[in-house]
């Protein structure tokens, strides 16, 4: 048994309501709990004026899985940048290297050297699941888990556009989430990855797909709607319609009203907020967005801000990834098709600041940031890799903390965005409380997890202990601690530990009648037998190294664990 | 007796189809059931029907296990550069492996990474438009081989796809399409083999062979000059001016080849010019291309290494850090140069991937039909039988198109150590070395 007390520390932990209050924080194996303040530790750490959080949870990442390794492989020259590491040549640590798409070791030691304890890889694609899984298993120290991509498979799309009992849809997205063992649903360009490869190249939220006959706006509405009624905590996770593409606000707001009020999670939503004004028929949706959002409580957001560099972008999404491949930079890209199921595409990028676009773009994820007034609707990502490398977090909070910061950032941006930006209007700077909600409490809540996001007695210790700087990027960018379950697992932006992280994923209950359909549908059509499709818990174990198997529990999407004192 | 000793879903681990719909049966060796593919009977036939009592040896001497393992660690130990050869393995092999090597510094190669690097380097430098078998079953109305008929190498590969499947077993049951007619081009193939005269007569099924125009380089630059519509000096045989045409007008079309039998040097040139004419026929239509490669765990250990590391096969882990270099990092290229001083050559799936010559230390982790070449070779060797993923132990693979991985489910529960517990014991014996040094 090993018990330990922070002593002293700010402690931010929202989903306590508690703000900024000087408090001692307990641990005893593993979990957080009450000690009184005689009771006796193995150790204490003083930790006074330093800011106390629950370790961050990045709820998008593309951290493992097919098309990240695709990325991998397409990118040597980011994996040949030697970081200027020198002072981290530490033993504990495996040689894994790149800056966009690191190898998954590396993923580990930068989530956890900069106080993030988990991360989820948004898009697993059904067929691909046991690859995403053996990728996030080699992510070490983080906990980790996966949404499984619909939507798409020919099967769904099949039996919606028969019409067959929504029953039978809801059964088969059970089925899929236990087989691909998912901690929730996503879903990437409804339709328009399948409708891509009937040559298809737009698919808007009313129009029908050029060989089922279905609409992206059926398709939301019935994976929401089985969600729903599969008490899936995390809401379906929608990657919209025309990712990209000058106006797609309209579509965006389309996509929330096909969900009829029913929860609803857009991603990277900067990619999704754009209007035709202006000279260059590019311009900032963000505020119409931003109030579709305050709106809808059912809705909430990730903003997948860019930050200028040079990145890879790797989506789903192939029918508009196809469409960028002309402005890759360098002049390379990836797309697949894949099993009747998904598809692919993985094109670099490198963001100007510039470049007209991308100066606007910057601005968009900011503005949709600062205009959002409720923290819980919204989390911070910048959709790793696709808008910036996840080790620019600490980057973004100060630009979003500080507003002279902000300033400076804008001042340096393409002149027509730097003069006309609303953003050099807003005035708001978000506090701790709001940064620890968009980066612990909220994904925590969106995803379902009791124990997780939050200090409360009962929770697990994944804590991280900032030492305060009024620059909040050298704040966040090295905390003075970090553990993950207790574990001390980083000192100072050096890991001293690497425990194997644990798996979340969701076992919602459904009729296993549904099989007889898949495995006649597998028969016929796939190139697997129907047998090999599903996942189960000890292969998972295998797969994920031994790391813990954490089953959350399924109830209603939004449940209070956010908002109750402790 | 009923002699099944494992019905389906095993999972074939011998060549990157990864066929998971026959089983294995008993007889005086292991032999398949339910398939009459010759590549799975011919790599079966290398297994018992009981587990192997094969033991470790030493320059041909059996020693015990224990001396096998502090043989080979103090090797590696020993080496300045160990180069990780062959590397026949799954992932948790891999996974494994990439341990010890951090632990001694090692460079990755694979027994086919030539073939794979054409791939690796073309994707390197252009990247790729690529499709899998599913697609291609219930999709490619066109399927276009070049260079080298599939049926050579994986004999199941049409099966797979349902080429030749009556309409009915593919049929409108659920209402998704799968082509009631294909066309199977064979260009530049030698189109004899009995599988592929077979396809023809199936129904639905036209097959049509077209003949090289000048050398393989030269007629995929044909096609991609016929493709961007470009004029041609020379004449250009209808035959590939059809062939765009039939391109152009078909739903899918599938482009296929074989690493392994692209010619010359500079193969990575070819599939340079397929991602060309991909890409071309795809700004219209629809295409996808399926390179069949990544035998003997080559795509496994390539995607495995890629996670952790960030960097493919041919990537070295020095003490100055992570180096990829496709072209130095070559078998045999460093075994000629002495640019490494020691070998560890992995090899479960088979006898047929026997360690290159060397009088380098060489430590074998291979099957057990390998003990006689590693008795007689000219440097000294260390030999550890190990167990076959998918026979003697479970185990994962990736297939040849990229993303689906498929669990092996042992035929017998095997006596020898797997490749991965194997390479657990040698990390841990040489981060011991390691601190005794210190």
């Amino acid at each position: 048994m090993s018990t330990f007390r922070l002593r002293g520390g700010r402690v931010f932990d929202p989903a306590s309501r508690i703000d900024g209050t000087i408090a001692d924080i307990g641990v005893r194996d593993g979990r957080i709990v009450e000690l009184g303040p005689e009771e006796s530790v193995d150790r204490e750490y003083d930790v006074t004026g330093m800011t106390v959080m629950a370790g961050g949870i990045d709820m998008h990442s593309h951290i493992g899985g097919g098309k990240v390794n695709l990325a991998r492989m397409l990118m040597p020259e980011d994996h040949r940048i030697r970081m200027q590491r020198e002072e981290a040549e530490n033993a504990l640590e495996l040689a894994s290297c790149g800056v966009c798409t690191p190898g998954t070791l590396a993923t580990g030691y930068r989530y956890a050297e900069m106080g993030y304890t988990a991360a989820f890889e948004p898009a697993m694609i059904a067929s691909n699941a046991r690859h995403t899984h053996l990728e996030m298993g080699d992510t070490p120290i983080i906990d980790h888990g996966a949404y499984v991509m619909l939507g798409n498979d020919e099967l769904f799309l099949s039996m919606l556009a028969k019409g067959e009992d929504f029953e039978r849809l809801r059964d088969y997205v059970g089925w899929s989430i236990n087989a691909t063992k998912a901690l929730g649903v996503k879903v990437v360009n409804p339709g328009g990855i399948s409708a891509f490869k009937f040559n298809q190249r737009n698919l808007n939220v009313d129009e029908t797909h050029a060989h089922y006959a279905i609409t992206p706006r059926q398709v939301l509405h019935t994976l929401a709607r089985a969600l729903t009624e599969l008490k899936v905590p995390h809401p379906l996770h929608i990657h919209a319609s025309n990712l990209g593409v000058p106006g797609n606000v309209d579509s965006t707001l389309a996509t929330i009203d096909a969900l009829e009020g029913l929860p609803g999670h857009l991603t990277h939503i900067q990619f999704h907020s754009y209007g035709t004004e202006g000279p260059r028929k590019f311009s900032s949706a963000a505020e119409r967005i931003a109030e579709a959002v305050n709106a809808h409580p059912n809705i909430s957001i990730d903003v997948g801000q860019i930050m200028f560099g040079q990145t890879v972008t790797a989506s789903g999404d192939i029918m508009k990834q196809v469409k960028q491949a002309e402005f890759a930079s360098p002049r390379k890209w990836i797309a697949g098709d894949i099993e009747c199921d998904a598809g692919c595409g993985v094109v670099p990028f490198r963001y100007r600041e510039q470049s007209y676009v991308n100066a606007l773009q910057w601005t968009i994820g900011l503005e949709l940031f600062l205009r959002v007034k409720n923290p819980w609707q919204i989390t911070l990502t910048t959709d790793h890799p696709n808008g910036g490398p996840f080790t620019s977090y600490p980057h973004l909070i100060r630009l979003l903390m500080d507003k002279s910061f902000r300033d400076e950032q804008l001042a340096k941006l393409h002149p027509e965005v730097a003069q006309q930006s609303a953003l050099a209007s807003m005035t708001r700077e978000l506090s701790f409380e709001e940064i620890a909600i968009l980066t612990r409490a909220a994904p925590a809540r969106l995803l379902g997890l009791r124990d997780r996001g939050r200090l409360s007695a009962g929770a697990a210790a994944d804590i991280a202990v900032y030492r305060d700087d009024p620059n909040r990027e050298a704040m966040f960018s090295t905390p003075e601690y970090v553990f993950k379950d207790g574990e001390l697992v980083a000192r100072r932006g050096r890991i001293v530990a690497t425990p194997v992280g644990g798996t979340h994923f969701v076992e919602p209950e459904f009729d296993r009648s549904i099989e007889r359909t898949l495995d006649e549908y597998g028969e016929r059509h796939l190139a697997y037998n129907f047998r090999h499709a599903a996942i189960g818990r000890d292969e998972l174990c295998s797969c994920c190294n031994g790391g813990r198997l954490l089953p959350a529990a399924c109830s209603v999407h939004g449940n209070n664990t956010g908002e109750q004192s402790s | 007796m009923d002699a099944t000793l494992h019905t389906p879903p095993w999972t074939c681990p011998f060549c990157a189809l990864l066929c998971d719909r026959f089983g294995v049966a008993q007889a005086e060796t292991l032999t398949p059931a339910g398939t009459r593919c010759p590549r799975a009977a011919r790599a079966l036939a290398q297994f018992g029907a009981e587990p192997s009592p094969a033991r470790p040896a030493v320059d041909g001497q059996p020693v015990d296990a224990q001396t096998a393992l502090d043989t080979a660690a103090q090797w590696l130990a020993r080496a300045r550069q160990p180069l990780f050869g062959g590397m026949a393995t799954d992932v948790a092999g891999a996974r494994a492996l990439y341990r010890v090597a951090n632990a001694c510094g090692a460079i990755f190669d694979h027994a086919h990474g030539r073939a794979l690097m054409h791939g690796l380097t073309a994707m390197q430098d252009r990247g790729a438009f690529t499709t899998t078998l599913a697609e291609i079953r219930n999709r490619a109305d066109l399927i276009v081989c070049i260079g080298a008929s599939p049926s050579a190498r994986y004999p199941e590969f049409f099966a797979r796809c349902a080429v030749g499947n009556e309409p009915d077993e593919v049929g409108p049951a659920q209402r998704t399409v799968v082509p009631a007619q294909r066309t199977v081009v064979f260009l530049g193939c030698d189109a004899d083999a009995d599988t592929d005269r077979a396809l023809a007569e199936q129904p639905g099924v036209e097959t049509l062979a077209i003949p090289l125009q000048g050398d393989l380089y030269d007629t995929v630059a044909t096609l991609n000059a016929l493709l961007a519509g470009k004029s041609l000096r020379t004449g250009v045989d209808p035959a590939l001016a059809a062939l765009v045409e039939r391109m152009l007008a078909a739903n899918y079309t599938a482009i296929v080849w074989i690493p392994a039998d692209l010619p010359g040097a500079h193969a990575t040139l070819l599939v340079e010019g397929f991602d060309r004419l991909l890409k071309a026929l795809n700004r219209t239509q629809r295409a996808g291309g399926l390179a069949l490669g990544g035998d003997d765990g080559g795509a496994s250990v390539n995607q495995t290494l890629t996670w952790l590391s960030g960097l493919p096969l041919r990537t070295g882990v020095h003490r100055s850090g992570l180096e990829h270099a496709p072209q130095r990092y070559d078998t045999a290229r460093l075994l000629a140069d002495h640019g490494v001083d020691a070998l560890l050559w992995v090899s479960s799936f088979g006898a047929d991937l026997p360690p290159p010559h060397t009088t380098l230390p060489t430590i074998v982790l291979g099957h057990p039909g390998l003990a006689a070449t590693c008795a007689d070779r000219e440097g000294p060797t260390v030999f550890v039988p190990v167990s076959t993923p998918g026979i003697g132990s479970p185990g994962h693979l990736f297939r040849a198109d990229g993303g689906v991985v498929l669990p092996l489910t042992p035929v017998y529960e095997d006596t020898l150590p797997t490749v991965a517990a194997f390479a657990a014991q040698l990390g841990a014996k040489l981060a011991s070395h390691k601190e005794n040094a210190a």
